[in-house]
């Protein structure tokens, strides 16, 4: 290691935090003691460092103190080491020749003791100081941003974010798991709390993405892996086969009624299984693409392989593709595709799911019919479902005189979700409204605490007061079929506390809906791991910073927008979509990343040419030179994880603001204070 | 003409600290995070002839409202079917926490004297304190005469009967050795009461 020839002058601050740190910690006193450890040319205590004064007294300090060291006592790095080293970089010294402590979230946070805390921040302070004197400057190194980007689900959050990228003139490619984009709201009828046709506001942003010279669909396809880091990133994507030449289907869907089941005979996704399909089908009437599916777990031209998958059998009549013709769009021989491709930036908007409500088994779901969950009431309700729009029960003639909806089921309850999913208010007053508007019917709400707060959302719930729908404040014990009374023969019986009246009541029904929770989707750790994400506890995505950095996640180009990081409603996703998609072209826009040169490299003349770190590398960064029998570190895949260097047998592989010097320097630093 | 009665509540009604101490008792610390969301009164089969629901027994108990609390029917009617526990939301122990309610309004004796509840909680407690073992017969007859020796008297040909068949004997039983049990239970009496106090 070369010798430090010059002096050094190191800066001490230690930052008050308001009272964050200050409470706890005794700062002056921490600063005192500092300023006597050896190299420590000043040492300063102040109420906020990050605050542009702050900033200043370091600038200040670098050029009257001739110093060249700074190391500030404060936060977490993650917030503000970025500052604190731009205001070094403006000092005049080179960046890398500052270092932070944070005796914040390691200190004042999560202690109770001052004095042992204050003694805390000393150790801490002091293994920084001696640190800090084996600082090297280092040069940070720019690497270009590919400008296409992948969107991952095609929900409202997806297609918004998808539409103002490719508006820009930027590329993009959306994958979709499904045979259409679209998402939940796709399903929706109508949207809170205006009343607007989810339909009327989504089909047109779905034909424009479907038809957009910059977004490249992908449907029926799923993303299988990951590589590269912020700005080059090669992504996998595997191609479901759909058993249709995409390019020769021109969506005139005359296969469908072609097909050798007269009637539609299966359950019907999209319809929540109220409706029936062929095995030849497209979702719905607006689907994007416009392009038709086989489902080859119900298509007789397929029977079970020995493996358990679907293989094609050639035993049906095929007057499918007798009615395709001379397109030629139909293709029982296609097979799974994986596809690569390269792109800068990742938005992760893989949505949600609806809590199962057999989950809940006081209310029935799945042993009364007339149960339903709210999903199958946005399709009953919806002109395009499965009944047109006509409101019947499962025995598809009666209507119901009477419905009961329960709200958070599977939202505030420890044995399911804890979280309140935010929606299900809104949305049981929306179907309460629907509800009664075609049917007529008296409407019972059932509720914990009715939570309305956006824009017209107070205004909603007091229109449905005005119409008459029953608001009871209980959480309902159970949904049963006995009877009584005469007048519960043969009607669903709701049982729940009236908290505000003060009493038991039993209310029978017609129809029961369950408002059901959001939560995340089933895979949605698999995802998480493949993009390299975190999870909150519950299962969502998790976001950089709640506040200021809501859409970030802790690997750089990687967004999430959407209620894959949380429930949320329509207006809410789109805003984060758009902000996902700003950050995007914020990124797109700069051209290039700083990469923090954590980077490791290997002695060249000292490695023994063992070969044992090539194996251990998580990212493949280290390669072999045959010629020269050692082996050499791909600065550009590195990403600082240190496994290399510890593994090294010669001890000859050093990670940059890593290095033997620094590490031992600090030990001693913090077992130095006693 | 209708009664008007005084039906507000001044701070003075409340025993403050009165539900903080059925907190600090273990099984009974997640009344704290109660909803007020009635499940339990839902799925109570006796909350129909209630004077408070369930939940309005938590609540009460949370503000301090020891008076009412203690002297509620809720408390004697429940009958540890555990629906609401099981249902609760937020996990709250709620038939524990009626035991403890229980045991704290017969210490205060502020129990309803003839309902069968309390009467055969302390004659139970009496009788495995005395004597080691509970003898049914015994503690059955002793139920109906301190509660409703009316009602002991209709019963009465069923019960000779089956003393004739040998089925039902209102002989005390004992065990050995009731000088030690004596001493472990007034320790555990007495670890309680340190508690209560």
């Amino acid at each position: 290691m070369a010798k430090q020839e010059q002096e050094v002058r190191i800066g001490f601050y230690v930052c008050h935090c308001g009272t964050n740190i200050a409470a706890m910690v005794d700062c002056p006193e921490v600063a005192q003691f500092v300023g006597t450890l050896p190299g420590v040319v000043l040492s300063k205590d102040y109420k906020y460092m990050c605050s542009d004064p702050g900033q200043e007294l370091i600038q200040q300090d670098i050029r009257e103190h001739r110093l060249n060291r700074v190391v500030v006592a404060s936060c977490s790095p993650l917030l503000h080491e970025p500052t604190f080293r731009s205001a070094t970089e403006k000092g005049g010294l080179n960046q890398f020749y500052f270092h932070m402590v944070n005796i914040r979230e390691h200190d004042s946070w999560v202690h109770t003791d001052r004095a042992e805390a204050t003694s805390k921040a000393k150790a801490l302070a002091q293994a920084a100081v001696h640190r800090v004197a084996h600082h090297k400057p280092l040069e940070t190194k720019r690497v270009s941003i590919n400008p296409t980007t992948l969107v991952v689900g095609a929900g409202i959050a997806g297609i918004h974010a998808a539409m103002t990228i490719a508006n820009s003139g930027k590329k993009v490619i959306l994958v979709e798991r499904e045979p259409t984009i679209g998402g939940h709201m796709a399903k929706f009828d109508k949207t809170f709390p205006t009343l607007d046709c989810a339909a009327c506001i989504l089909t047109p942003k779905m034909s424009d993405v479907g038809s957009h010279e910059n977004i490249q669909v992908l449907s029926y396809s799923e993303v299988t892996k990951v590589d590269g880091f912020v700005g080059n990133y090669t992504v996998t994507v595997k191609r479901k086969p759909r058993y249709i030449d995409e390019e020769a289907c021109i969506g005139c869907q005359d296969c469908i009624p072609a097909c050798v089941f007269k009637q539609p005979k299966f359950a019907d996704e999209f319809n929540e299984g109220l409706g029936k399909r062929r095995p030849v089908y497209i979702p719905f009437p607006q689907a994007t693409p416009q392009i038709v599916a086989i489902d080859p777990n119900t298509c007789l031209n397929f029977k079970k392989g020995e493996d358990g998958g679907r293989v094609v059998s050639d035993k049906c009549k095929k007057t499918c593709v007798e009615a395709c013709g001379d397109k030629n769009a139909i293709d029982f021989t296609q097979v799974e595709r994986i596809e690569e491709y390269e792109v800068g930036s990742v938005i992760v908007a893989t949505g949600f799911q609806t809590f199962d409500a057999r989950r809940a088994p006081a209310y029935g779901y799945g042993r009364f019919p007339n149960v339903y969950t709210s999903l199958e009431i946005e399709r009953l309700v919806n002109a395009s479902g499965p009944t047109g729009g006509h409101v019947v029960m499962r025995d598809g003639k009666s209507e119901p005189r009477s419905v009961g909806i329960i709200h958070c089921v599977g939202s505030r309850d420890k044995k399911t979700n804890v979280w309140c999913s935010r929606v299900c208010c809104m949305y049981s007053m929306k179907l309460a409204h629907l509800l009664k508007e075609h049917t007529g019917a008296e409407i019972y709400n059932f509720y914990i605490d009715v939570r309305t707060p956006g824009k017209g959302y107070e205004e909603f719930y007091n229109k449905l007061l005005d119409e008459g729908v029953h608001f009871i404040r209980g959480r309902v014990g159970e949904v049963t079929d006995w009877a009584m009374t005469p007048d519960e023969e043969g009607k669903l019986v709701i049982r729940v506390e009236d908290t505000l009246a003060g009493y038991v009541r039993r209310i029978p029904v017609d129809m029961v809906v369950l408002a059901t929770g959001l939560e995340p989707q089933q895979d949605a750790q698999d995802v998480r791991r493949m993009f390299n994400m975190s999870c909150g506890s519950e299962g969502f995505f998790l976001e950089r910073h709640p506040k200021l950095a809501p859409v970030n996640t802790f690997n750089d180009g990687i967004y999430i927008a959407g209620a894959c990081q949380g429930p949320k409603d329509i207006p809410d996703t789109v805003a984060q979509a758009g902000a996902a998609a700003a950050e995007v072209l914020a990124l797109i826009d700069k051209g290039f990343v700083e990469q923090e040169p954590n980077t490791a490299f290997i002695l060249e003349d000292e490695c023994s040419g063992c070969k044992s770190c090539i194996p251990l590398c998580p990212y493949t960064a280290i390669l072999f030179d045959e010629g020269k029998g050692r082996a050499y570190i791909n600065e550009a895949l590195c990403k600082g994880c240190g496994t290399c260097v510890g593994s090294c047998p010669s001890g000859s592989i050093v990670q940059n603001l890593f290095d033997d010097e620094e590490i031992f320097s600090e030990i001693e630093g913090v077992l130095a204070y006693e | 003409m209708f009664e008007i009665q005084r039906t507000i509540k001044y701070e003075a009604d409340r025993v403050p600290g009165f539900g903080r101490e059925v907190m600090g008792v273990p099984g009974c610390e997640k009344l704290k995070d109660c909803i007020q969301c009635g499940t339990c009164s839902g799925v109570c089969p006796l909350s129909i002839y209630m004077d408070y629901t369930p939940r309005q027994v938590m609540a009460l108990t949370r503000e301090d409202f020891k008076r009412e609390v203690l002297g509620s029917h809720t408390i004697w009617l429940c009958a540890s079917c555990y629906a609401c526990a099981v249902e609760c939301p937020r996990e709250i122990r709620i038939t524990d926490i009626m035991y403890e309610l229980k045991q704290r309004a017969i210490h205060e004796g502020v129990y309803p004297r003839r309902f069968p509840i309390p009467v055969l909680a302390q004659e139970f407690t009496k009788m495995v304190h005395d004597h080691g073992r509970v003898s049914e017969g015994l503690l059955v007859t002793k139920l109906f005469l301190k509660t409703n020796p009316l009602a002991a008297l209709g019963m009465a040909k069923l019960g000779m009967g089956l003393m004739k068949t040998g089925r039902f004997s209102v002989k005390q039983e004992n065990i050995k050795r009731r000088a030690e049990l004596a001493k472990i239970v007034e320790t555990v009496d007495q670890e309680n009461l340190k508690g209560k106090a």
